[in-house]
């Protein structure tokens, strides 16, 4: 049976990197993967030997810390559980496994074998990665260790998860045959709850004055004294080969770390849960659960129907259908008539609150909503998708319909770029309305409202112009889009998002310069004429060049759109 | 109405259809059958303007496909096998969509009737997640019937219908056909296809082994005279894959 196991997850790998390395033969996935490689390179490099020669007292305070989070993320499988994740197979594994002659125990082996899939992976990405990391003692024992510790996690999951799930399943039975790891993980919390109620004085003092670093030395020293002691002992002793500072140290470590591994394979390997029921529960639900949600919020939307100034009119410009649609999809999904009365009545409170004196709850948020506002300008039309990226499945509805490829894009792209906008002005609106009655900033009222009318001006074009981009990516490079199940993965993902963040920001910068020379130009001589105006008409000067802009690259785009087989341009092709 | 000459489409160094050339006037149904892979859905595909011709020309309703792209759409519809939906549009608004797109001015008044005969006028507000395969495939023969196409390329229309469903969409195709439009379908149901269409097409790997009508088709080959289309179909693509031919 483990040889059938072994067959599929080999043959399951060694197909998916063949594919991976068949598409290298493509440019624009050999460019990909060589980002990514030159990505991780600069990483290594950047760690250089700067870190070199790090003592044995900073190993000792990096294994604690890393001990604590270790601990940390034990804690969290117990008290929130990871079945989703952790107990969750595949459709397939359902088919021909759970209906095949397959033991209760060979499940467990298919889970350990999949499990160890990532865990190499991550132990070849995380040893490439830093292996110019001072700790450790080489790669390659780094290797081992790492494997150590991310098996031994692995495996406490899938332990964790059998207790867990039989807990909630048969109870008492449950109880009795979870009482041993129930005991430990229980005497685990209470130890980690004495320990800090011990040190609450130091730790509350340091947090009150705000200082991190007294914070830590605390932390450390109570981890150094009974009883937090006991508790992390056993997380240290799994981290400890990853921290040993020699060939010595890590000789005297990896023993008890692979000691612990085995006593977690036999508890996990001999553990006689029934775990097929909540299996299957959870299969279903991580298959299932997003896209019900989802069902049911749209079926809701569609019952309250649609407001009169949504109706489409059947003549008119044919795309404006494209457009209507990518804008119904937004509605149907999000909240907007609640978001929006939040907004306002939030506004509302901090426009009051920015005239009081000690403003600074208005100040902060009126910051972060201004911080948010030109983030969305780079991030944003990643978010936003409601255009022919997330149109991509229904390629060739799109393509029978009499639109012109430019037509086509020019409302698709026109759905996500209102979305865009729509929130980046809802943003400035909340951090014009924070600053309201704020006298300490430089700018006067004056000032802030001709540059909110700016933007009103300028981001509609702005953002036209960067959600282009993300259209045309997904255009010319369609394997790219991340859209259903289906994710890119691994180094070729690191490359593939390097390119799209790097030529995203690239593109748009080169793609406003222009328009923001002529915006310049315009206010610096207007400036002494009109005063704060010259903003505005700065502005203003700026959009026929960003609308020269967008139908050039429109009309480059429609023509691609056209020229281009819906095969290539299929998700994942 | 629906012209083809010297059809060809070639995926990187495969050829998916190779060399096909007919007609189907006004008022006719030409079935395409063939075994999986033939090149039929490709076909329809090349002649709804979803992939563009390696090589020869496509001409519907007298426009060239390539040449006027817009014009000869306008005079088409096409209802894929795979019934893709646009998940956040209800029964209704998907007609809209389709009737704006292809300004259809009384759309509003062909929505209710169109509604009825797919036996979809109780599923006006249902999204397609509520709606099953079959409804599906009817909400989208109802798109393309919206604006009165002259030509209906419809691949494996009957996918998913219930007898009920079939026996009506059977009868829906031959009322558009005896309306003057030019139908182009594809099945693997032979029945259909002898039932429905006036002319077939048998493909196989991207060529046409037979074209006309069933009697035609069997006199071509006196061998096969008197058998059921279905031995008909069998006799040909088991020739052409062993090389007889």
């Amino acid at each position: 049976m483990i040889g059938a196991f072994v067959y599929l997850a080999g043959r399951s790998t060694r197909n998916r990197l063949s594919r991976q390395l068949r598409r290298l033969r493509t440019p624009r996935y050999f460019v990909a993967i060589l980002f990514g490689l030159l990505y991780l390179w600069a990483i290594v490099e950047q760690q250089g030997a700067a870190r070199s020669g790090a003592d044995s007292g900073s190993a000792a305070w990096v294994e604690r810390i890393a001990a604590l989070g270790v601990a940390g993320a034990v804690a969290w499988t117990w008290v929130f559980g990871s079945e989703r994740r952790v107990l969750a197979f595949s459709p397939a594994d359902v088919t021909f496994l759970f209906a095949g002659p397959v033991t209760r125990r060979g499940l467990v082996s298919y889970k350990i074998i999949r499990f160890q899939l990532t865990v190499l992976f991550n132990v070849l990405f995380w040893t490439v990665l830093f292996s110019r990391e001072a700790f450790g003692v080489s790669p390659w024992l780094r290797a081992v260790s790492l494997w150590t510790l991310l098996t031994t996690l692995s495996l406490h999951r899938l332990g964790a998860s059998f207790v867990r799930g039989g807990l909630q399943q048969h109870g008492g039975t449950g109880l009795r045959s979870g009482m041993l790891p129930l005991l430990v993980a229980g005497s685990g919390i209470a130890v980690l709850g004495w320990g800090l109620w011990n040190e609450a004085g130091g730790l509350t003092v340091a947090l009150h004055e705000g200082n991190a670093d007294a914070f830590l030395a605390v932390l450390t020293g109570a981890l150094r004294r009974p009883p937090l002691q006991w508790l992390v002992t056993p997380f240290q002793l799994m981290v400890r080969p990853l921290t040993a500072p020699s060939v010595t140290a890590w000789a005297h470590a990896i023993g008890p770390a692979m000691g612990i591994l085995a006593l977690h394979f036999f508890w996990v390997i001999r553990s006689d849960a029934a775990f097929e029921e909540a299996a299957l529960a959870h299969t279903l639900a991580r298959a299932q659960l997003p896209e019900e949600r989802r069902r049911t919020a749209l079926t809701q939307s569609a019952r309250r129907g649609l407001s009169p100034l949504m109706r489409l009119r059947p003549t008119g410009w044919p795309a404006g259908a494209i457009f209507w649609k990518s804008l119904i999809s937004v509605l149907r999904v999000r909240p907007v008539r609640g978001l929006t009365f939040t907004g306002l009545t939030v506004g509302g409170a901090v426009a009051l609150l920015s005239f009081s004196s000690g403003t600074s709850v208005a100040e902060v948020l009126g910051a972060l909503a201004l911080i948010w506002a030109v983030l969305m300008l780079l991030i944003g039309p990643q978010w936003i998708r409601n255009d022919l990226r997330d149109d991509l499945p229904n390629f060739d509805l799109l393509r029978s319909y009499p639109v012109r490829g430019r037509s086509l894009i020019a409302a698709e792209v026109a759905g996500s770029a209102l979305v865009l906008t729509a929130i980046q002005l809802g943003l400035l609106a909340f951090a014009y309305l924070a600053f309201l009655g704020n006298g300490d900033i430089p700018l006067t009222l004056e000032e802030r409202s001709l540059a909110l009318l700016a933007a009103v001006v300028c981001l509609p074009p702005v953002n036209y112009l960067a959600m282009l981009i993300q259209n045309g990516g997904a255009l010319l490079f369609p394997a790219w889009v991340r859209s259903g199940p289906e994710r890119p993965g691994g180094v070729e993902a690191l490359g593939q998002n390097m390119v799209l963040i790097v030529a995203h920001a690239g593109l748009l910068a080169a793609l406003i310069a222009v328009p923001m020379a002529a915006a310049s130009g315009i206010y610096l001589i207007l400036r002494p004429v009109i005063g704060g105006w010259a903003e505005f008409a700065g502005a203003v000067a700026a959009i026929p060049v960003l609308v020269f802009e967008a139908r050039m690259i429109l009309g480059w785009l429609g023509g691609v759109l056209e020229r281009t087989d819906p095969p290539a341009v299929a998700i994942g092709s | 109405m629906i012209e083809v000459e010297g059809l060809e489409k070639v995926y990187g160094d495969f050829t998916a259809v190779r060399g096909l050339s007919f007609r189907v006037a006004p008022g006719e149904v030409l079935g395409l059958v063939g075994p999986n892979g033939a090149g039929k859905t490709t076909t329809l595909r090349s002649l709804a303007g979803i992939l563009r011709p390696t090589r020869g020309r496509i001409t519907i309703a007298g426009f060239d496909l390539v040449s006027h792209p817009i014009e000869a759409k306008s005079r088409l519809a096409f209802v894929p096998d795979e019934p893709h939906l646009f998940e956040y549009l209800t029964v209704e608004e998907h007609l809209r969509f389709v009737g704006r797109l292809y300004q259809v001015a009384d759309a509003e008044e062909r929505i209710p009737g169109l509604l009825e005969e797919m036996e979809l006028d109780g599923k006006r507000t249902a999204l397609p997640g509520e709606l099953s395969r079959g409804m599906k495939q009817k909400l989208l023969i109802a798109c393309g019937l919206l604006h009165r196409p002259q030509v209906l390329l419809l691949d494996e229309p009957l996918t998913g219908l219930d007898p009920v469903g079939i026996r009506r969409m059977k009868a829906t195709i031959v009322g558009r056909a005896e309306a003057g439009t030019a139908v182009l379908l594809s099945s693997h149901l032979l029945h259909l296809v002898e039932e429905v269409c006036s002319r077939l097409m048998i493909m196989n790997r991207g060529r046409s082994l037979a074209l006309g009508s069933i009697n035609d088709i069997r006199s071509a080959r006196p061998d096969m005279a008197g058998r059921t289309l279905e031995e008909v179909f069998i006799g040909m693509v088991v020739a052409d894959e062993s090389g007889d031919r």
